[in-house]
């Protein structure tokens, strides 16, 4: 059923705990030997338990998972040697750090010379040679997280799941440990199954990435094409920012372009999800791919509206622009092309977008479909 | 299936299928999760079968013994029939009379007359005599009395109804009678319920008793327990710390060395006299113990740390910013105090007074040893009936009560506490 | 809790009433016990203080009582039958209890609360209701005046503090440690090992120790259902209290002061380790 190709591959898989109602619906994907895939979306929409599946801390009820060919359904947790990290981290507390590092390796009673060498290289590998005789509960927690990693993966397992393993660490810690995670995952060349709700997170660090809601996959694609092509609505809106026009399809031209009523305006976008003339529809424009209309810009999709709002992000700046008919539109401008003296508050502003930067898509009253991507 | 079959795309279809019928997956779930329970349940089985057996059927048959009655039914069968025949009035027909008297005859020749005799004499004193007396007549002779005359010529008391009637009401295998005892009634020779003879009401009075200086047992905590709870839960963690132990260590020091210290240092050549002697606050020794007031002042001391311990966990919870805005609202401390922090302290109020007084009504040892004959309590009537008088019947009955009430109240603690927050210890 | 400026004398002294209060209630609770202890080296057969002893004079002290004590076959009897049956009670009791507490921690027990209510009766149940029940059983069992008559009473009287103590430990107990286990390559067996049961042994022995306290310091149940040779201290105590023949009997709960005081410090050592063990989480 799986060719060499894939290592991990879900098939088919669905689960319910009454029997009723489906936590995960036809859940399908493959993933090749050394990639990074992130399983991203909302509290409940699913991944984790994917996640737990794999793990076998859950058995799917109905579909098969298969790992280097072998289906795993009936396989016990604790045979199926797949390094894990714990969203809370889990670290015995009754043992120090050396030992919970030990653990794996003692249970596969590997001799008590190759333990200490295998626990001292897994310590360099996070940096962590001095907290060796520590407990757990006298780390930090950025350390706790990184004894949590290296003892996932001190049995040189080939598949890693992560759950969340970053959500309790302030900010400039998650992004150095996304870092390092990175890093190690090329250094070391495993497979990983990552799971969070943090997009920025998702896009930093996979290969592919899952968007998961409701149970369903509603998109799966590199962290690019998730960004700039997104499928549906639920994608758009969920990852990056987006502005969203509600609207009618006037026509559509050969899959490339299409015309679309917003108010009193035409606007010229992409087709995603649109198929025939009269359709309700969303579009969605990534703020950064609005731009302030100069002297002898031209742009396919061209608005004029009232400057309602200039707000200061240090790099980059943020205007609310009010365009009779259609809406507000939040446009995204660096510091570098303009500085806040080109703006004034309450004046006139010309803004400007091409067509391919403005996504057509459904409209999400319509969209409970377990829309398999690309 | 294995896992070869598992491989054929029919199977994969069929798989699809079944996981569409909602009806056999939910099925398959439900069962899943039955067996997890059993695996709980057979954790749990060996304890309980070991209360049950140990604790338990204790209890139920103690509760049996309360109401069983079969030592008359069984020994005088015939009787107990015949009986059924009469009702109450006047004298029983001559012939449930010979029945009688020959069964008496058979138990006092074969020996087991005194018991049932004592069994019956403690519904009417007396009777115990009369039945010796007229079984050892009748086992002289061979015949039995054959009217009226020559039943009263073996004793005269053969002619009143009460004794007949008491017979009667103990024919049944099961009665009342120990409860309505223990609640200072009795049967009287119409088989009515009515009220014991004033020499003999002492149970009531003293539930009454027990459940009075349990009362006020529990107001005296409360009232010492109240402030000090307060002192603590206030206090910086290590001074609080440190004076705990002086709440914990009598808690968790024997019960019999408290008593005797409490002996000690009540009796009348003991320190606290002593002390008052010297100080000269008065000029005679006070009778301090062997009465009420040395049983209350013991129970308190034992109870204190039952009421403190509540109280202190519940005013560790209170977060001192209410306290602070009712001030900056313009209250008073006092006004704050009443009206704003003691009604949050209500939950821990309850536990505690609920607790010392269920503790407080089933109380022996302290009784038994620093109350004297004024400061008994239920609990040491009990032990009474089971060692002295041997009315084991009497002793299950007052017990059963006294486990009723106990029930009661405890479901009323879950009701406002709950079983799950009880922490041993701290 | 110092006294802010701002109050007036009325508050004052309130304050300082309140105080002096709580200090009368404190010295209430610990006189008792303490005065236990100086008593006890009386040299004189009495049970207060003498002329002698107030003035401190060396000769008002003796030992004799304590020597009484360790030199009597009743009383070295007495504790070697505790003893004894303290520890088998406590062994019964953790074990029942711990399985039942394992039972009863998780989610999918049916009648939980009805079961966990029942386990706990014998605590709740006046001692007095439970030594006649037993009597009255044991003794149709013929097990009344025998050994193991009294340690099942014991160990009945015990296990609830075992399956609290256990249950509140479990109830802290982080699952994601078992499945991190799993995840690591240990079976079930493995795991409860040297994962779970580390964990929860602080727990069960807290149970433990107040079970054997419970048994040690039991008189009513070994009232009625001990007979002369399972005497047991307290049982001994009783006997010595209601005819105050000696203060060999103050020697004795001197000596019981004592343990009370090392229970004390044993469980209040084991509450801080398990809660520095713990303070990952807290």
């Amino acid at each position: 059923m799986t060719t060499p190709q894939e290592y991990v591959s879900f098939q088919h898989v669905q689960k319910t705990y009454d029997g009723e109602n489906l936590v995960v619906k036809d859940f399908n994907l493959d993933i090749k030997p050394g990639e990074f895939v992130t399983m991203l979306g909302p509290s409940g929409s699913g991944k984790t338990t994917c996640l737990m599946m794999l793990a076998g801390f859950e058995t799917a009820t109905s579909g098969e998972i298969f790992i280097d060919g072998t289906p795993v359904n009936n396989l016990a947790p604790h045979k199926r040697d797949i390094g894990m990290v714990f969203q809370n981290y889990a670290l015995f507390p009754h043992m120090t750090i050396a030992e919970n590092l030990a653990f794996p390796l003692k249970v596969r009673k590997l001799s008590a010379h190759k333990v200490n060498e295998k626990v001292e290289s897994a310590l360099n590998m996070v940096e962590l040679e001095h907290v060796a005789n520590r407990y757990p509960k006298q780390l930090s927690g950025g350390q706790q997280q990184r004894v949590a990693l290296a003892r996932a993966l001190v049995f040189e397992p080939k598949l890693v799941l992560m759950d969340e393993p970053l959500g309790a660490l302030d900010k400039q810690l998650r992004e150095q440990m996304q870092l390092e995670i990175k890093h190690l995952h090329e250094k070391l060349g495993i497979t990983i199954l990552y799971v969070t709700h943090d997009q920025d997170e998702a896009l930093t660090m996979s290969d592919r990435i899952a968007v998961f809601n409701n149970g369903a996959v509603q998109q799966l694609a590199s962290p690019t094409d998730l960004y700039e092509s997104p499928s549906n609505a639920f994608v758009a809106q969920f990852i990056g920012e987006n502005n969203q026009l509600m609207g009618e399809v006037i026509e559509i031209e050969a899959k490339k372009r299409c015309t679309v009523k917003v108010g009193k305006q035409q606007i010229l976008a992409r087709p995603v999800s649109v198929e025939r003339a009269g359709e309700q529809t969303l579009l969605s424009i990534r703020p950064e791919k609005i731009m302030v209309v100069q002297e002898d810009d031209w742009y396919e999709n061209q608005v004029t509206g009232l400057l309602k709002e200039l707000i200061y992000h240090g790099d980059h700046h943020r205007l609310v622009v009010q365009i009779d008919g259609v809406g507000e539109l939040v446009v995204k401008v660096t510091n570098g092309s303009h500085s806040s003296r080109d703006f004034e508050v309450g004046g006139s502003l010309t803004v400007g977008w091409r067509s391919e930067d403005c996504h057509a898509l459904d409209c999400p009253n319509h969209a409970e479909q377990q829309g398999e991507a690309a | 299936m294995s896992r070869e079959l598992t491989e054929l795309d029919s199977v994969v279809t069929l798989q699809k299928e079944l996981s569409k019928s909602k009806g056999s997956l939910k099925s398959q779930l439900q069962r899943a999760e039955r067996q997890k329970q059993i695996r709980s349940l057979l954790l749990i089985l060996p304890l309980v079968c070991f209360i049950c057996v140990t604790f338990a059927f204790p209890i139920i048959e103690m509760l049996y013994r309360s109401v069983d009655n079969q030592s008359v039914p069984k020994g005088f069968p015939n009787t107990t029939q015949v009986m059924k025949q009469w009702d109450y009035e006047g004298l029983p027909s001559m012939a449930i009379q010979q029945v009688f008297m020959a069964e008496l005859r058979e138990r006092y020749a074969d020996k087991t007359l005194p018991k049932l005799a004592n069994r019956i004499n403690i519904e009417v004193s007396g009777m115990r005599s009369l039945l010796m007396k007229t079984g050892r007549k009748l086992n002289k002779t061979n015949a039995l009395p054959v009217n009226h005359q020559e039943l009263i010529k073996l004793d005269k008391r053969w002619a009143k109804p009460r004794y007949w009637a008491a017979i009667k009401t103990l024919s049944a295998p099961y009665t009342l009678s120990y409860y309505l005892a223990a609640l200072d009634m009795r049967y009287d020779e119409h088989g009515n319920i009515t009220q014991q003879p004033e020499t003999r009401q002492v149970y009531v009075d003293l539930f009454t008793k027990t459940f009075g200086m349990s009362l006020a047992i529990t107001l005296i905590c409360l009232v010492m327990a109240y402030p000090v709870a307060y002192l603590l839960a206030n206090l910086p963690d290590k001074k609080a710390n440190l004076l705990l132990i002086v709440v914990l260590l009598p808690f968790w020091t024997s019960l019999l060395v408290r008593t005797t210290s409490w002996i000690v240092l009540l009796q009348n050549q003991g320190v606290i006299n002593d002390l008052l002697i010297w100080s000269g606050v008065t000029t005679e020794r006070l009778a301090m113990v062997h009465n009420t007031f040395g049983t209350i002042v013991a129970m308190v001391h034992i109870l204190l740390p039952f009421m403190i311990l509540p109280l202190y966990s519940v005013m560790k919870g209170i977060s001192p910013t209410y306290f602070r805005a009712a001030r900056s609202l313009g209250a008073t401390p006092s006004i704050a105090f009443i009206k704003v922090y003691m009604p949050l302290t209500m939950p821990g109020v309850g536990a505690g007074a609920l607790l010392t007084f269920i503790l407080s009504i089933g109380f022996y040892i302290t009784p038994a040893l620093v109350g004297g004959r004024s400061g008994q309590m239920i609990s040491n009537m009990i032990a009474y009936h089971m060692q002295t008088s041997l009315n084991w019947g009497m002793a299950a009955a007052l017990g059963g009560l006294l486990l009723a009430v106990v029930l009661a109240l405890f479901y009323l603690f879950n009701r406002i506490v709950g079983i799950n927050n009880i922490k041993v210890g701290g | 809790m110092a006294l802010p400026s701002y109050c007036n004398t009325r508050e004052r002294i309130g304050y300082y009433g309140y105080l002096g209060f709580c200090t009368l209630v404190f010295l209430f609770l610990i006189a008792p016990i303490l005065i236990i202890v100086p008593l006890s080296f009386n040299a004189t057969p009495y049970f207060t203080f003498t002329e002698g002893m107030l003035s401190l004079d060396p000769e008002a002290y003796s030992i004799r009582w304590y020597s009484d004590m360790f030199s009597s076959n009743q009383w070295v009897n007495a504790l070697k039958n505790s003893t004894l049956i303290a520890l088998s009670a406590t062994i019964v009791a953790t074990v029942l209890g711990t399985l039942a507490a394992m039972g009863l921690a998780a989610n999918n027990v049916p009648f939980r609360n009805t079961i966990m209510a029942f386990l706990i009766s014998p605590m709740i149940v006046p001692v007095i209701i439970s030594a006649a029940a037993m009597y009255f059983f044991y003794t149709r069992l013929d097990l009344s005046q025998t050994f193991i008559g009294i340690v099942l009473a014991h160990a009945a009287l015990g296990t609830p503090f075992v399956v609290i103590t256990v249950t509140a430990t479990l109830s802290g107990f982080d699952h994601s440690l078992v499945r991190a286990a799993y995840s690591l390559g240990a079976n079930p067996i493995y795991t409860f090992r040297h994962v779970t049961f580390p964990l929860i042994r602080p727990g069960m022995i807290s149970g433990g120790l107040f079970a054997f306290g419970t048994s040690f310091d039991e008189v009513v149940v070994a009232l009625f259902i001990t007979g002369v040779e399972q005497r047991t201290v307290p049982r001994q105590m009783w006997s010595g209290i209601r005819e105050q023949i000696s203060p060999t009997i103050l020697a004795v709960a001197s000596m019981l002061i004592l343990m009370s005081v090392l229970l004390l410090l044993t469980l209040e050592m084991l509450r801080r380790r398990n809660a520095r063990i713990r303070g990952i989480r807290e």
